[in-house]
């Protein structure tokens, strides 16, 4: 995997609050197609980082390179543009609208003349057929996201990554409040979306999950990146270790 | 396993229990108005003639036209309590340009349009950079519209002799009267902007989820902005015509044919437009406007006391509010 180019590089990458430094120097590659877990502590600096990389914080210091190329993340709609799509914590969905309009919430579909009206129709079948590939289980499109299960929520946020052309999906905790039902629902979406070619950061506290579905592990402790670890060769204990801060790589340390 | 079917058919039966009642505070406006309308056909003298139903709805049109832009601001989540100061501004505005300056008709009306887009930047900035609650930050630039609007009357009512003006009110376009016509564009208007275009689904969005529409991209601020805009500019035109009918600028926004923010409020929470915003249909407080006029109407056409008409408004007020509350709760 290494002789591959990654699709998201980052480099020395550095975020403070004040005099909290929540992201120190990270360095950290994720290659196409692959499912990447971030994990680490709570306050272990994963969100900041991922933030960075949706375009909703701006780093300190240090470059991140998308496909080989310096991208400039300013907005989350830079990071849109350059394929990277964030499905946030909290799903960033409108409850009192039906499940198209959240599809394309902000970037809807139009036509007519100055492309003044939208276009309902064609926003539907598209919706459908994401969906339908993502082998999503909601009856009707037209219902509202008050009314879905939080596996159906998640398809929909997921749906919406890939209708505006995602390739990196970004899922931040996609199980944290989910039933056991809906998070295997949530497993399975990840595989789906693997065999589609598509590339995966799962952020997660669940070891257990991460070990289940990723192919490459990376630890942070205390704003730092720890390591990184193929999931084939790594077990529960080496990466609780690196969460917790007893284990760590002597080369990222040295970096 | 056997749980999980129990509980899914209790959930079903809940679910069936509240699309129901969905249904029922969805529709019931409706289904009120009609019931109305036979209740009075019989029971009220003159009730179902021509000319008091074009008077009915003549005097449902002024605070129709400002639910009309106050329904889209609601819809975004913002609540704008601006609508007396604007009327005031804007009428004053209106008969100082027209009468005093001598400006022409359609070159006054432009220039209102320009002050009612300055009025909503005003509110929006307070609520937008300002960062001050919207209904206290509307409180306070309306409070200043009708400074604004006292010092340039110099504290009278502006006399309108010239009869361009009320001739234009006068018109009746295939023999339905301006201000209906007015009433009926708005909403026609809204009903597609909201349903059919990109500013619509992102008022919805933007009412209905702030920081989700925020991350989707949807410029948030800008929609909050122009749907203060808009609801500036229906508000004025409302005036405008509530100045037309009665030949004199309003003073302080509360003549007769003035707005009352009360009724505005009353009819778009009938309707079904929530406070917390993103929920509602801008067709339905047509309806709501429509029904808090006929039931004016009839009251009267019965020769009931003035009293009750101002109770049942009160009470409808209140009603009101308790649907909007017990609807957030499904």
């Amino acid at each position: 995997m290494s002789n591959q180019q990654p699709i998201l590089q980052l480099r020395g990458i550095s975020k403070s609050f004040g005099f909290v430094q929540a992201v120190k120097n990270v360095n950290w590659e994720v290659y196409p197609g692959e499912v990447h877990a971030l994990v680490g502590d709570n306050g272990a600096g994963k969100s900041t980082l991922i933030k960075m990389i949706c375009g909703a914080l701006l780093p300190d210091s240090g470059e991140i390179l998308v496909k080989g190329a310096n991208a400039r993340i300013a907005e989350p709609v830079d990071a849109f543009r350059l394929g990277i799509a964030p499905v946030y914590q909290d799903l960033a969905l409108v409850e009192g609208r039906d499940v198209v309009m959240n599809m394309f919430l902000g970037d809807e579909l139009t036509h007519g003349p100055f492309n003044l009206f939208l276009d309902h129709k064609r926003m539907a079948i598209e919706t459908q057929r994401v969906l339908d590939e993502i082998h999503s289980r909601i009856p009707n499109v037209r219902e509202y996201v008050r009314r879905l299960s939080g596996g159906q929520r998640q398809a929909v946020a997921v749906g919406r990554a890939l209708i505006r052309g995602g390739e990196v999906i970004i899922m931040d905790e996609p199980t944290a409040a989910l039933g056991v039902e809906q998070t295997r629902e949530v497993l399975n979406l990840i595989e789906t979306l693997r065999s589609r070619g598509k590339t995966v950061i799962f952020i997660s506290h669940n070891i257990l999950q991460v070990l289940q579905v990723t192919n490459r592990i990376s630890v942070m402790f205390h704003g730092e990146m720890v390591g990184t670890r193929k999931t084939s060769e790594t077990n529960e204990d080496e990466i609780v270790g690196m969460i917790v801060g007893t284990k760590r790589d002597v080369l990222a340390a040295q970096e | 396993m056997a749980n999980s079917d129990t509980l899914e058919y209790r959930n079903r039966r809940t679910d069936d229990a509240q699309r129901l009642l969905r249904l029922a505070l969805d529709n019931w406006l409706y289904a009120a108005t009609i019931l109305l309308c036979i209740f009075f056909a019989f029971r009220a003298p003159n009730f179902l003639t021509v000319d008091n139903v074009i008077n009915t709805l003549v005097s449902s049109s002024i605070t129709g036209i400002v639910t009309a832009g106050f329904t889209i601001v609601l819809l975004t989540g913002t609540i704008d309590a601006s609508t007396s100061g604007i009327t005031a501004l804007a009428s004053v505005l209106c008969a100082v340009m027209f009468q005093q300056w001598g400006v022409p008709l359609p070159l006054t009306l432009l220039l209102l349009m320009v002050a009612s887009i300055l009025m909503g930047l005003v509110s929006s900035f307070l609520i937008i950079e300002g960062r001050i609650y919207s209904l206290i930050a509307t409180l306070g630039s309306s409070g200043v519209f009708l400074g604004l609007s006292v010092g340039l009357a110099a504290g009278q009512q502006i006399a309108i002799t010239k009869p361009e003006l009320q001739n234009a009110l006068f018109e009746r376009p295939l023999g339905i009267p301006v201000s209906i016509w007015v009433l009926f564009l708005c909403y026609l208007l809204g009903y597609v902007m909201l349903n059919h275009t990109r500013l619509g689904a992102h008022i919805y969005a933007t009412g209905s989820n702030y920081s989700a529409a925020r991350l989707s991209g949807i410029p948030v601020k800008r929609v909050i902005r122009i749907a203060l805009i808009i609801a500036a500019t229906t508000t004025s035109l409302a005036a405008v015509l509530a100045t037309a009918r009665a030949n004199l600028s309003l003073l302080y926004g509360v003549t007769i044919g003035g707005v009352n923010l009360a009724d505005v409020f009353t009819a778009a929470l009938l309707g079904g437009i929530s406070l917390r915003g993103g929920v509602g249909k801008i067709e339905r407080n047509l309806v709501a406007v429509l029904f808090l006029s006929i039931l004016s109407n009839g009251l009267q056409l019965m020769g009931t006391a003035p009293a009750v008409w101002l109770v049942i408004k009160g009470l409808a007020f209140v009603g009101a509010v308790i649907i909007d509350a017990v609807r957030q709760r499904l």
